[in-house]
């Protein structure tokens, strides 16, 4: 491109765009009756208007493409938007089978459903439902030792009295079994 | 480098360890009846009031608890569960 501009002489300053509408032929009848005399005058400008004709028509030159190409252009163009515009509404897939007469029919089979739970499970709606699950402290859960602590602590508040009632079992057994002991012997 | 391929190790080996002892947890935490949660979560609200003389009491008891026979743990825990089922029988 610039080695093609470089081949373009310089023409005067005051008629160079003048010059370039000449060439196109897109000024008026009495600018180009002014600009073809000062042609015929001018051998600067008169080099510069042929190497306009010499390079514009290159630089313009646009690639011919084969009808069959703007045939499937076409159709390769709808077929991509369509594409973008299902990317784009992804869930519509999601509802077209739940349209028409699956809406009420859904409707219908989810109430029986619960109509059903409800009388079955006698009104008492925790068994028919799962529960979420609680939320549970981090402090509790950390380890099975904790858990296992926090689900024993009643107990260690009266570990002391449980061992004193164990102990006392303990020697009432032993008395009653030394007893027992005894009177065999004497009998 | 070296001290940091010990360090890998060393963490290497005691995260999976501690991520078993979680996992654990939790699975015991699932298999526990809805009864025996309650008891647990009550238990965590009112150790989380306590002074941390009777906290430190408890660490004591919970020791002294587990270094016991198994037979007398069970046997603990058996009247334990007798008296609490005539408390509310009563």
């Amino acid at each position: 491109m610039t080695n093609r501009m470089q081949g373009l002489e310089s023409a005067c300053k005051e008629y160079e765009e003048d010059l370039v509408l000449h060439y196109y032929g897109e000024n008026s009848e009495d600018d180009r009756r002014r600009i073809a005399q000062h042609l015929s005058a001018c051998e600067r400008c008169r080099v510069f208007v042929d190497d306009l004709r010499r390079v514009l028509p290159q630089m313009a030159k646009a690639e011919e493409m084969p009808q069959s190409f703007w045939d499937s252009y076409y159709r390769e163009t709808v077929a991509k938007l369509a594409e973008q515009e299902e990317r784009k509404y992804w869930w519509r897939s999601w509802l077209t089978p739940v349209r028409g007469w699956m809406v009420p029919a859904f409707g219908t089979l989810a109430g029986t459903v619960l109509v059903v739970g409800l009388l079955f499970g006698k009104g008492n709606l925790g068994s028919f439902v799962e529960r979420p699950s609680r939320n549970i402290p981090q402090e509790i859960t950390a380890d099975s030792n904790q858990l296992e602590f926090f689900s024993t602590m009643d107990l260690l508040e009266s570990l002391d009295k449980l061992e004193q009632q164990d102990g006392t079992q303990s020697e009432l057994q032993k008395t009653h079994s030394s007893r027992v002991t005894l009177y065999k012997g004497i009998a | 480098m070296k001290t940091r391929i010990a360090l890998a190790l060393v963490f290497g080996l005691f995260l999976p360890l501690l991520a078993e002892r979680a996992i654990g947890a939790d699975d015991r935490w699932r298999n526990l009846s809805p009864r025996e949660k309650d008891r647990v979560q009550r238990n965590y609200q009112r150790w989380k009031s306590l002074p941390p003389r009777d906290k430190e009491h408890l660490r004591e008891e919970w020791n002294r608890y587990q270094r016991l026979p198994k037979d007398q743990q069970d046997r603990l825990r058996q009247r334990y569960n007798d008296q609490r089922r005539d408390r509310r029988e009563d």
